[in-house]
């Protein structure tokens, strides 16, 4: 009777042995798992699958919820961004279908239609290097949201910084500034491209009021460091200047910065915007030191510092 | 009839709550409130869109769910139980049983979506650690959202009176998807160039209950209004349905032998 009663308290056999297999098996799917991702070399390909390629079907099949479903594509737009940027890559396929799709779902989210283009625009690694595909998304967004003055300021800003084309920059000010509740320095923009064209002062210009309008660190830091860049132009170009100088009235090379100082052509070696100081590069042009935090490939000329592998 | 009516529907929100539906909600608001704080850190610049598109699409998915799963069971679980001999014993009429289990789920969901509004606003509140005007804009697609269960809820109960709570469910859950592609399918009819085929998609473009006038999820989180006209004549649509739903549905209960 007793044996009776512990037999039946006693768990049987195959209630632990489901506990093993539960446990154990659990516990071995994180290793398998791990290394068929391991293996699986087309685990790439798999995330740069786009699924879906017409906003407009997903629209119709989302059930009222595509402002939902565009909140994700666009979420899904700024990680594969960010992604390749971590990455450098030089390519960003999928890019501009995500910004396609996320504001055929949402024609309203005014945010994918200006950041998206800022990506889209902006040269390898630093975006796709597609200022075309960035045109194509603005104009989208201007005939979807007619009343949006800002983006005719993105449309010429893309011409003035990208394309180089100042003509048509100059355009797309003009027209935004006749849009409604267009600020003031919209016209005072068109007439300063068009006066002067790609000069220092009028990126200076655009990329400040960039700075001033962003509404996320990213887009601030992007200002920061192309104003950086812009300034340390500036400043190679005027020490470029120097150095012809030099040559021309001391028949010699200057060899380094330190000598045009020697030489009374500067008083001190110029720092630039990160606070490090200019160098002679081996091309015998100035750069940046290798020490400097301006984004070398924001700069239109960039020689490779003194004792760069390159 | 009045207080018969009043004590179904009373017993039915009973028996929902009994059911422990509403426990979802305490999972929604965490939810809510955990990707909301998520999608802010992973996205850029849609941090309060993302939080209202997907408070509202949570509180309008969860709420077709109850919607259709509650609302097929109302009647059949009753036969199926043989509590509706007993039910129908007492001086209850037919009509009061169905107008009363109606007004009980409708109760369920009003109380349903009350606390996911609750558990959107904290959420919003979290997020933006301000609530201002502009923020009223959600409650109009949340009453959008309602007129929409409104419909649901007529449709499974006519279709509970009907057949069985699977097939119930699947018809209920066509008509809705149809409900939000019915433009799509009269324009399908006009392109057919079928005289016929038009005929019948204009038919179906009138008989079958149009979702996609419901929804304004979007438009509230872009913080763009819902036009008066709309509004009124939504509500009106939505009234003058359920009364043919609810109407439909008595008409079947009538006739049915247990």
């Amino acid at each position: 009777m007793k044996q009776g009663s512990e037999n039946k308290h006693r768990t049987p056999a195959h209630i632990w042995l489901c506990w093993l297999l539960l446990a154990g098996g659990s516990l071995a799917l994180w290793p398998i798992r791990r290394g068929i991702d391991r293996h699986a070399g087309g685990l790439g390909e798999h995330a740069e699958t786009l699924y879906f390629s017409s906003g407009k079907t997903l629209r119709a099949l989302s059930l009222g919820h595509a402002g939902l479903l565009a909140d994700i594509y666009w979420t899904r737009a700024v990680q594969y961004f960010g992604r390749k940027r971590i990455a450098r890559a030089r390519r960003f396929d999928l890019l501009a279908p995500l910004l396609r799709i996320t504001t055929e779902l949402d024609p309203h989210l005014l945010i994918a239609y200006r950041f998206g283009a800022i990506f889209l625009a902006a040269k390898p690694p630093e975006g796709a290097g597609e200022p075309e595909q960035a045109l194509q998304l603005v104009r989208r967004g201007i005939v979807a949201n007619p009343g949006y003055w800002r983006f005719w300021q993105d449309l010429g800003f893309i011409y003035y910084w990208d394309l180089k084309n100042y003509k048509m920059a100059a355009r797309a000010f003009e027209t935004g500034s006749k849009q409604p509740g267009a600020m003031v320095w919209m016209k005072a923009m068109a007439a300063t491209i068009s006066a002067q064209g790609g000069e220092f002062r009028t990126s200076r210009l655009l990329w400040s009021e960039i700075y001033r309008q962003a509404e996320t660190e990213t887009v601030r830091r992007s200002a920061l460091a192309h104003l950086a860049a812009l300034k340390a132009d500036q400043d190679i170009g005027e020490l470029n200047a120097l150095l012809t100088r030099f040559r021309k009235e001391q028949g010699s090379e200057p060899g380094s910065l330190e000598n045009l100082v020697r030489a009374g052509y500067l008083k001190a070696i110029p720092l630039d915007p990160s606070g490090v100081p200019y160098v002679l590069g081996a091309n015998g042009k100035v750069t940046v030191g290798a020490q400097s935090k301006v984004e070398r490939h924001l700069l239109p000329e960039s020689p490779p510092p003194p004792g760069a592998d390159s | 009839m009045i207080q018969r009516i009043r004590t179904i529907a009373f017993h039915t929100f009973k028996e929902s709550v009994r059911e422990k539906v509403l426990y979802n909600l305490i999972v929604f608001a965490l939810l809510l409130i955990g990707s909301a704080v998520l999608f802010a850190s992973i996205s850029l610049g849609i941090g309060r869109l993302m939080l209202v598109n997907l408070g509202l699409s949570s509180i309008a998915i969860f709420g077709l769910l109850m919607a259709i799963f509650i609302g097929i069971g109302l009647v059949s679980k009753e036969i199926d139980r043989r509590t509706i001999h007993n039910i129908l014993s007492k001086p209850v009429r037919r009509f009061e049983f169905i107008i009363g289990k109606y007004l009980g789920l409708m109760l369920t969901l009003l109380v349903n979506t009350s606390i996911m509004t609750g558990g959107f606003y904290m959420a919003l509140y979290y997020v933006e650690r301000r609530l201002g005007g502009e923020d009223l804009l959600p409650l109009e697609a949340i009453y959008f959202i309602l007129l929409q269960f409104a419909i649901v809820v007529g449709l499974a109960l006519l279709f509970s009176c009907i057949s069985t709570p699977i097939l119930s469910a699947f018809f209920t859950f066509c008509l809705y998807v149809i409900g939000n592609f019915l433009g799509d399918i009269r324009w399908l009819g006009q392109e057919s160039g079928s005289r016929i085929f038009e005929k019948v998609t204009v038919l179906l473009y009138y008989v079958l209950p149009n979702f996609s006038d419901f929804q304004v999820i979007s438009q509230s989180a872009h913080g763009i209004s819902v036009p008066p006209f709309l509004l009124t004549s939504g509500t009106l649509y939505a009234l003058l349905y359920v009364t043919i739903l609810i109407s439909a549905a008595i008409l079947v209960f009538e006739k049915r032998e247990f």
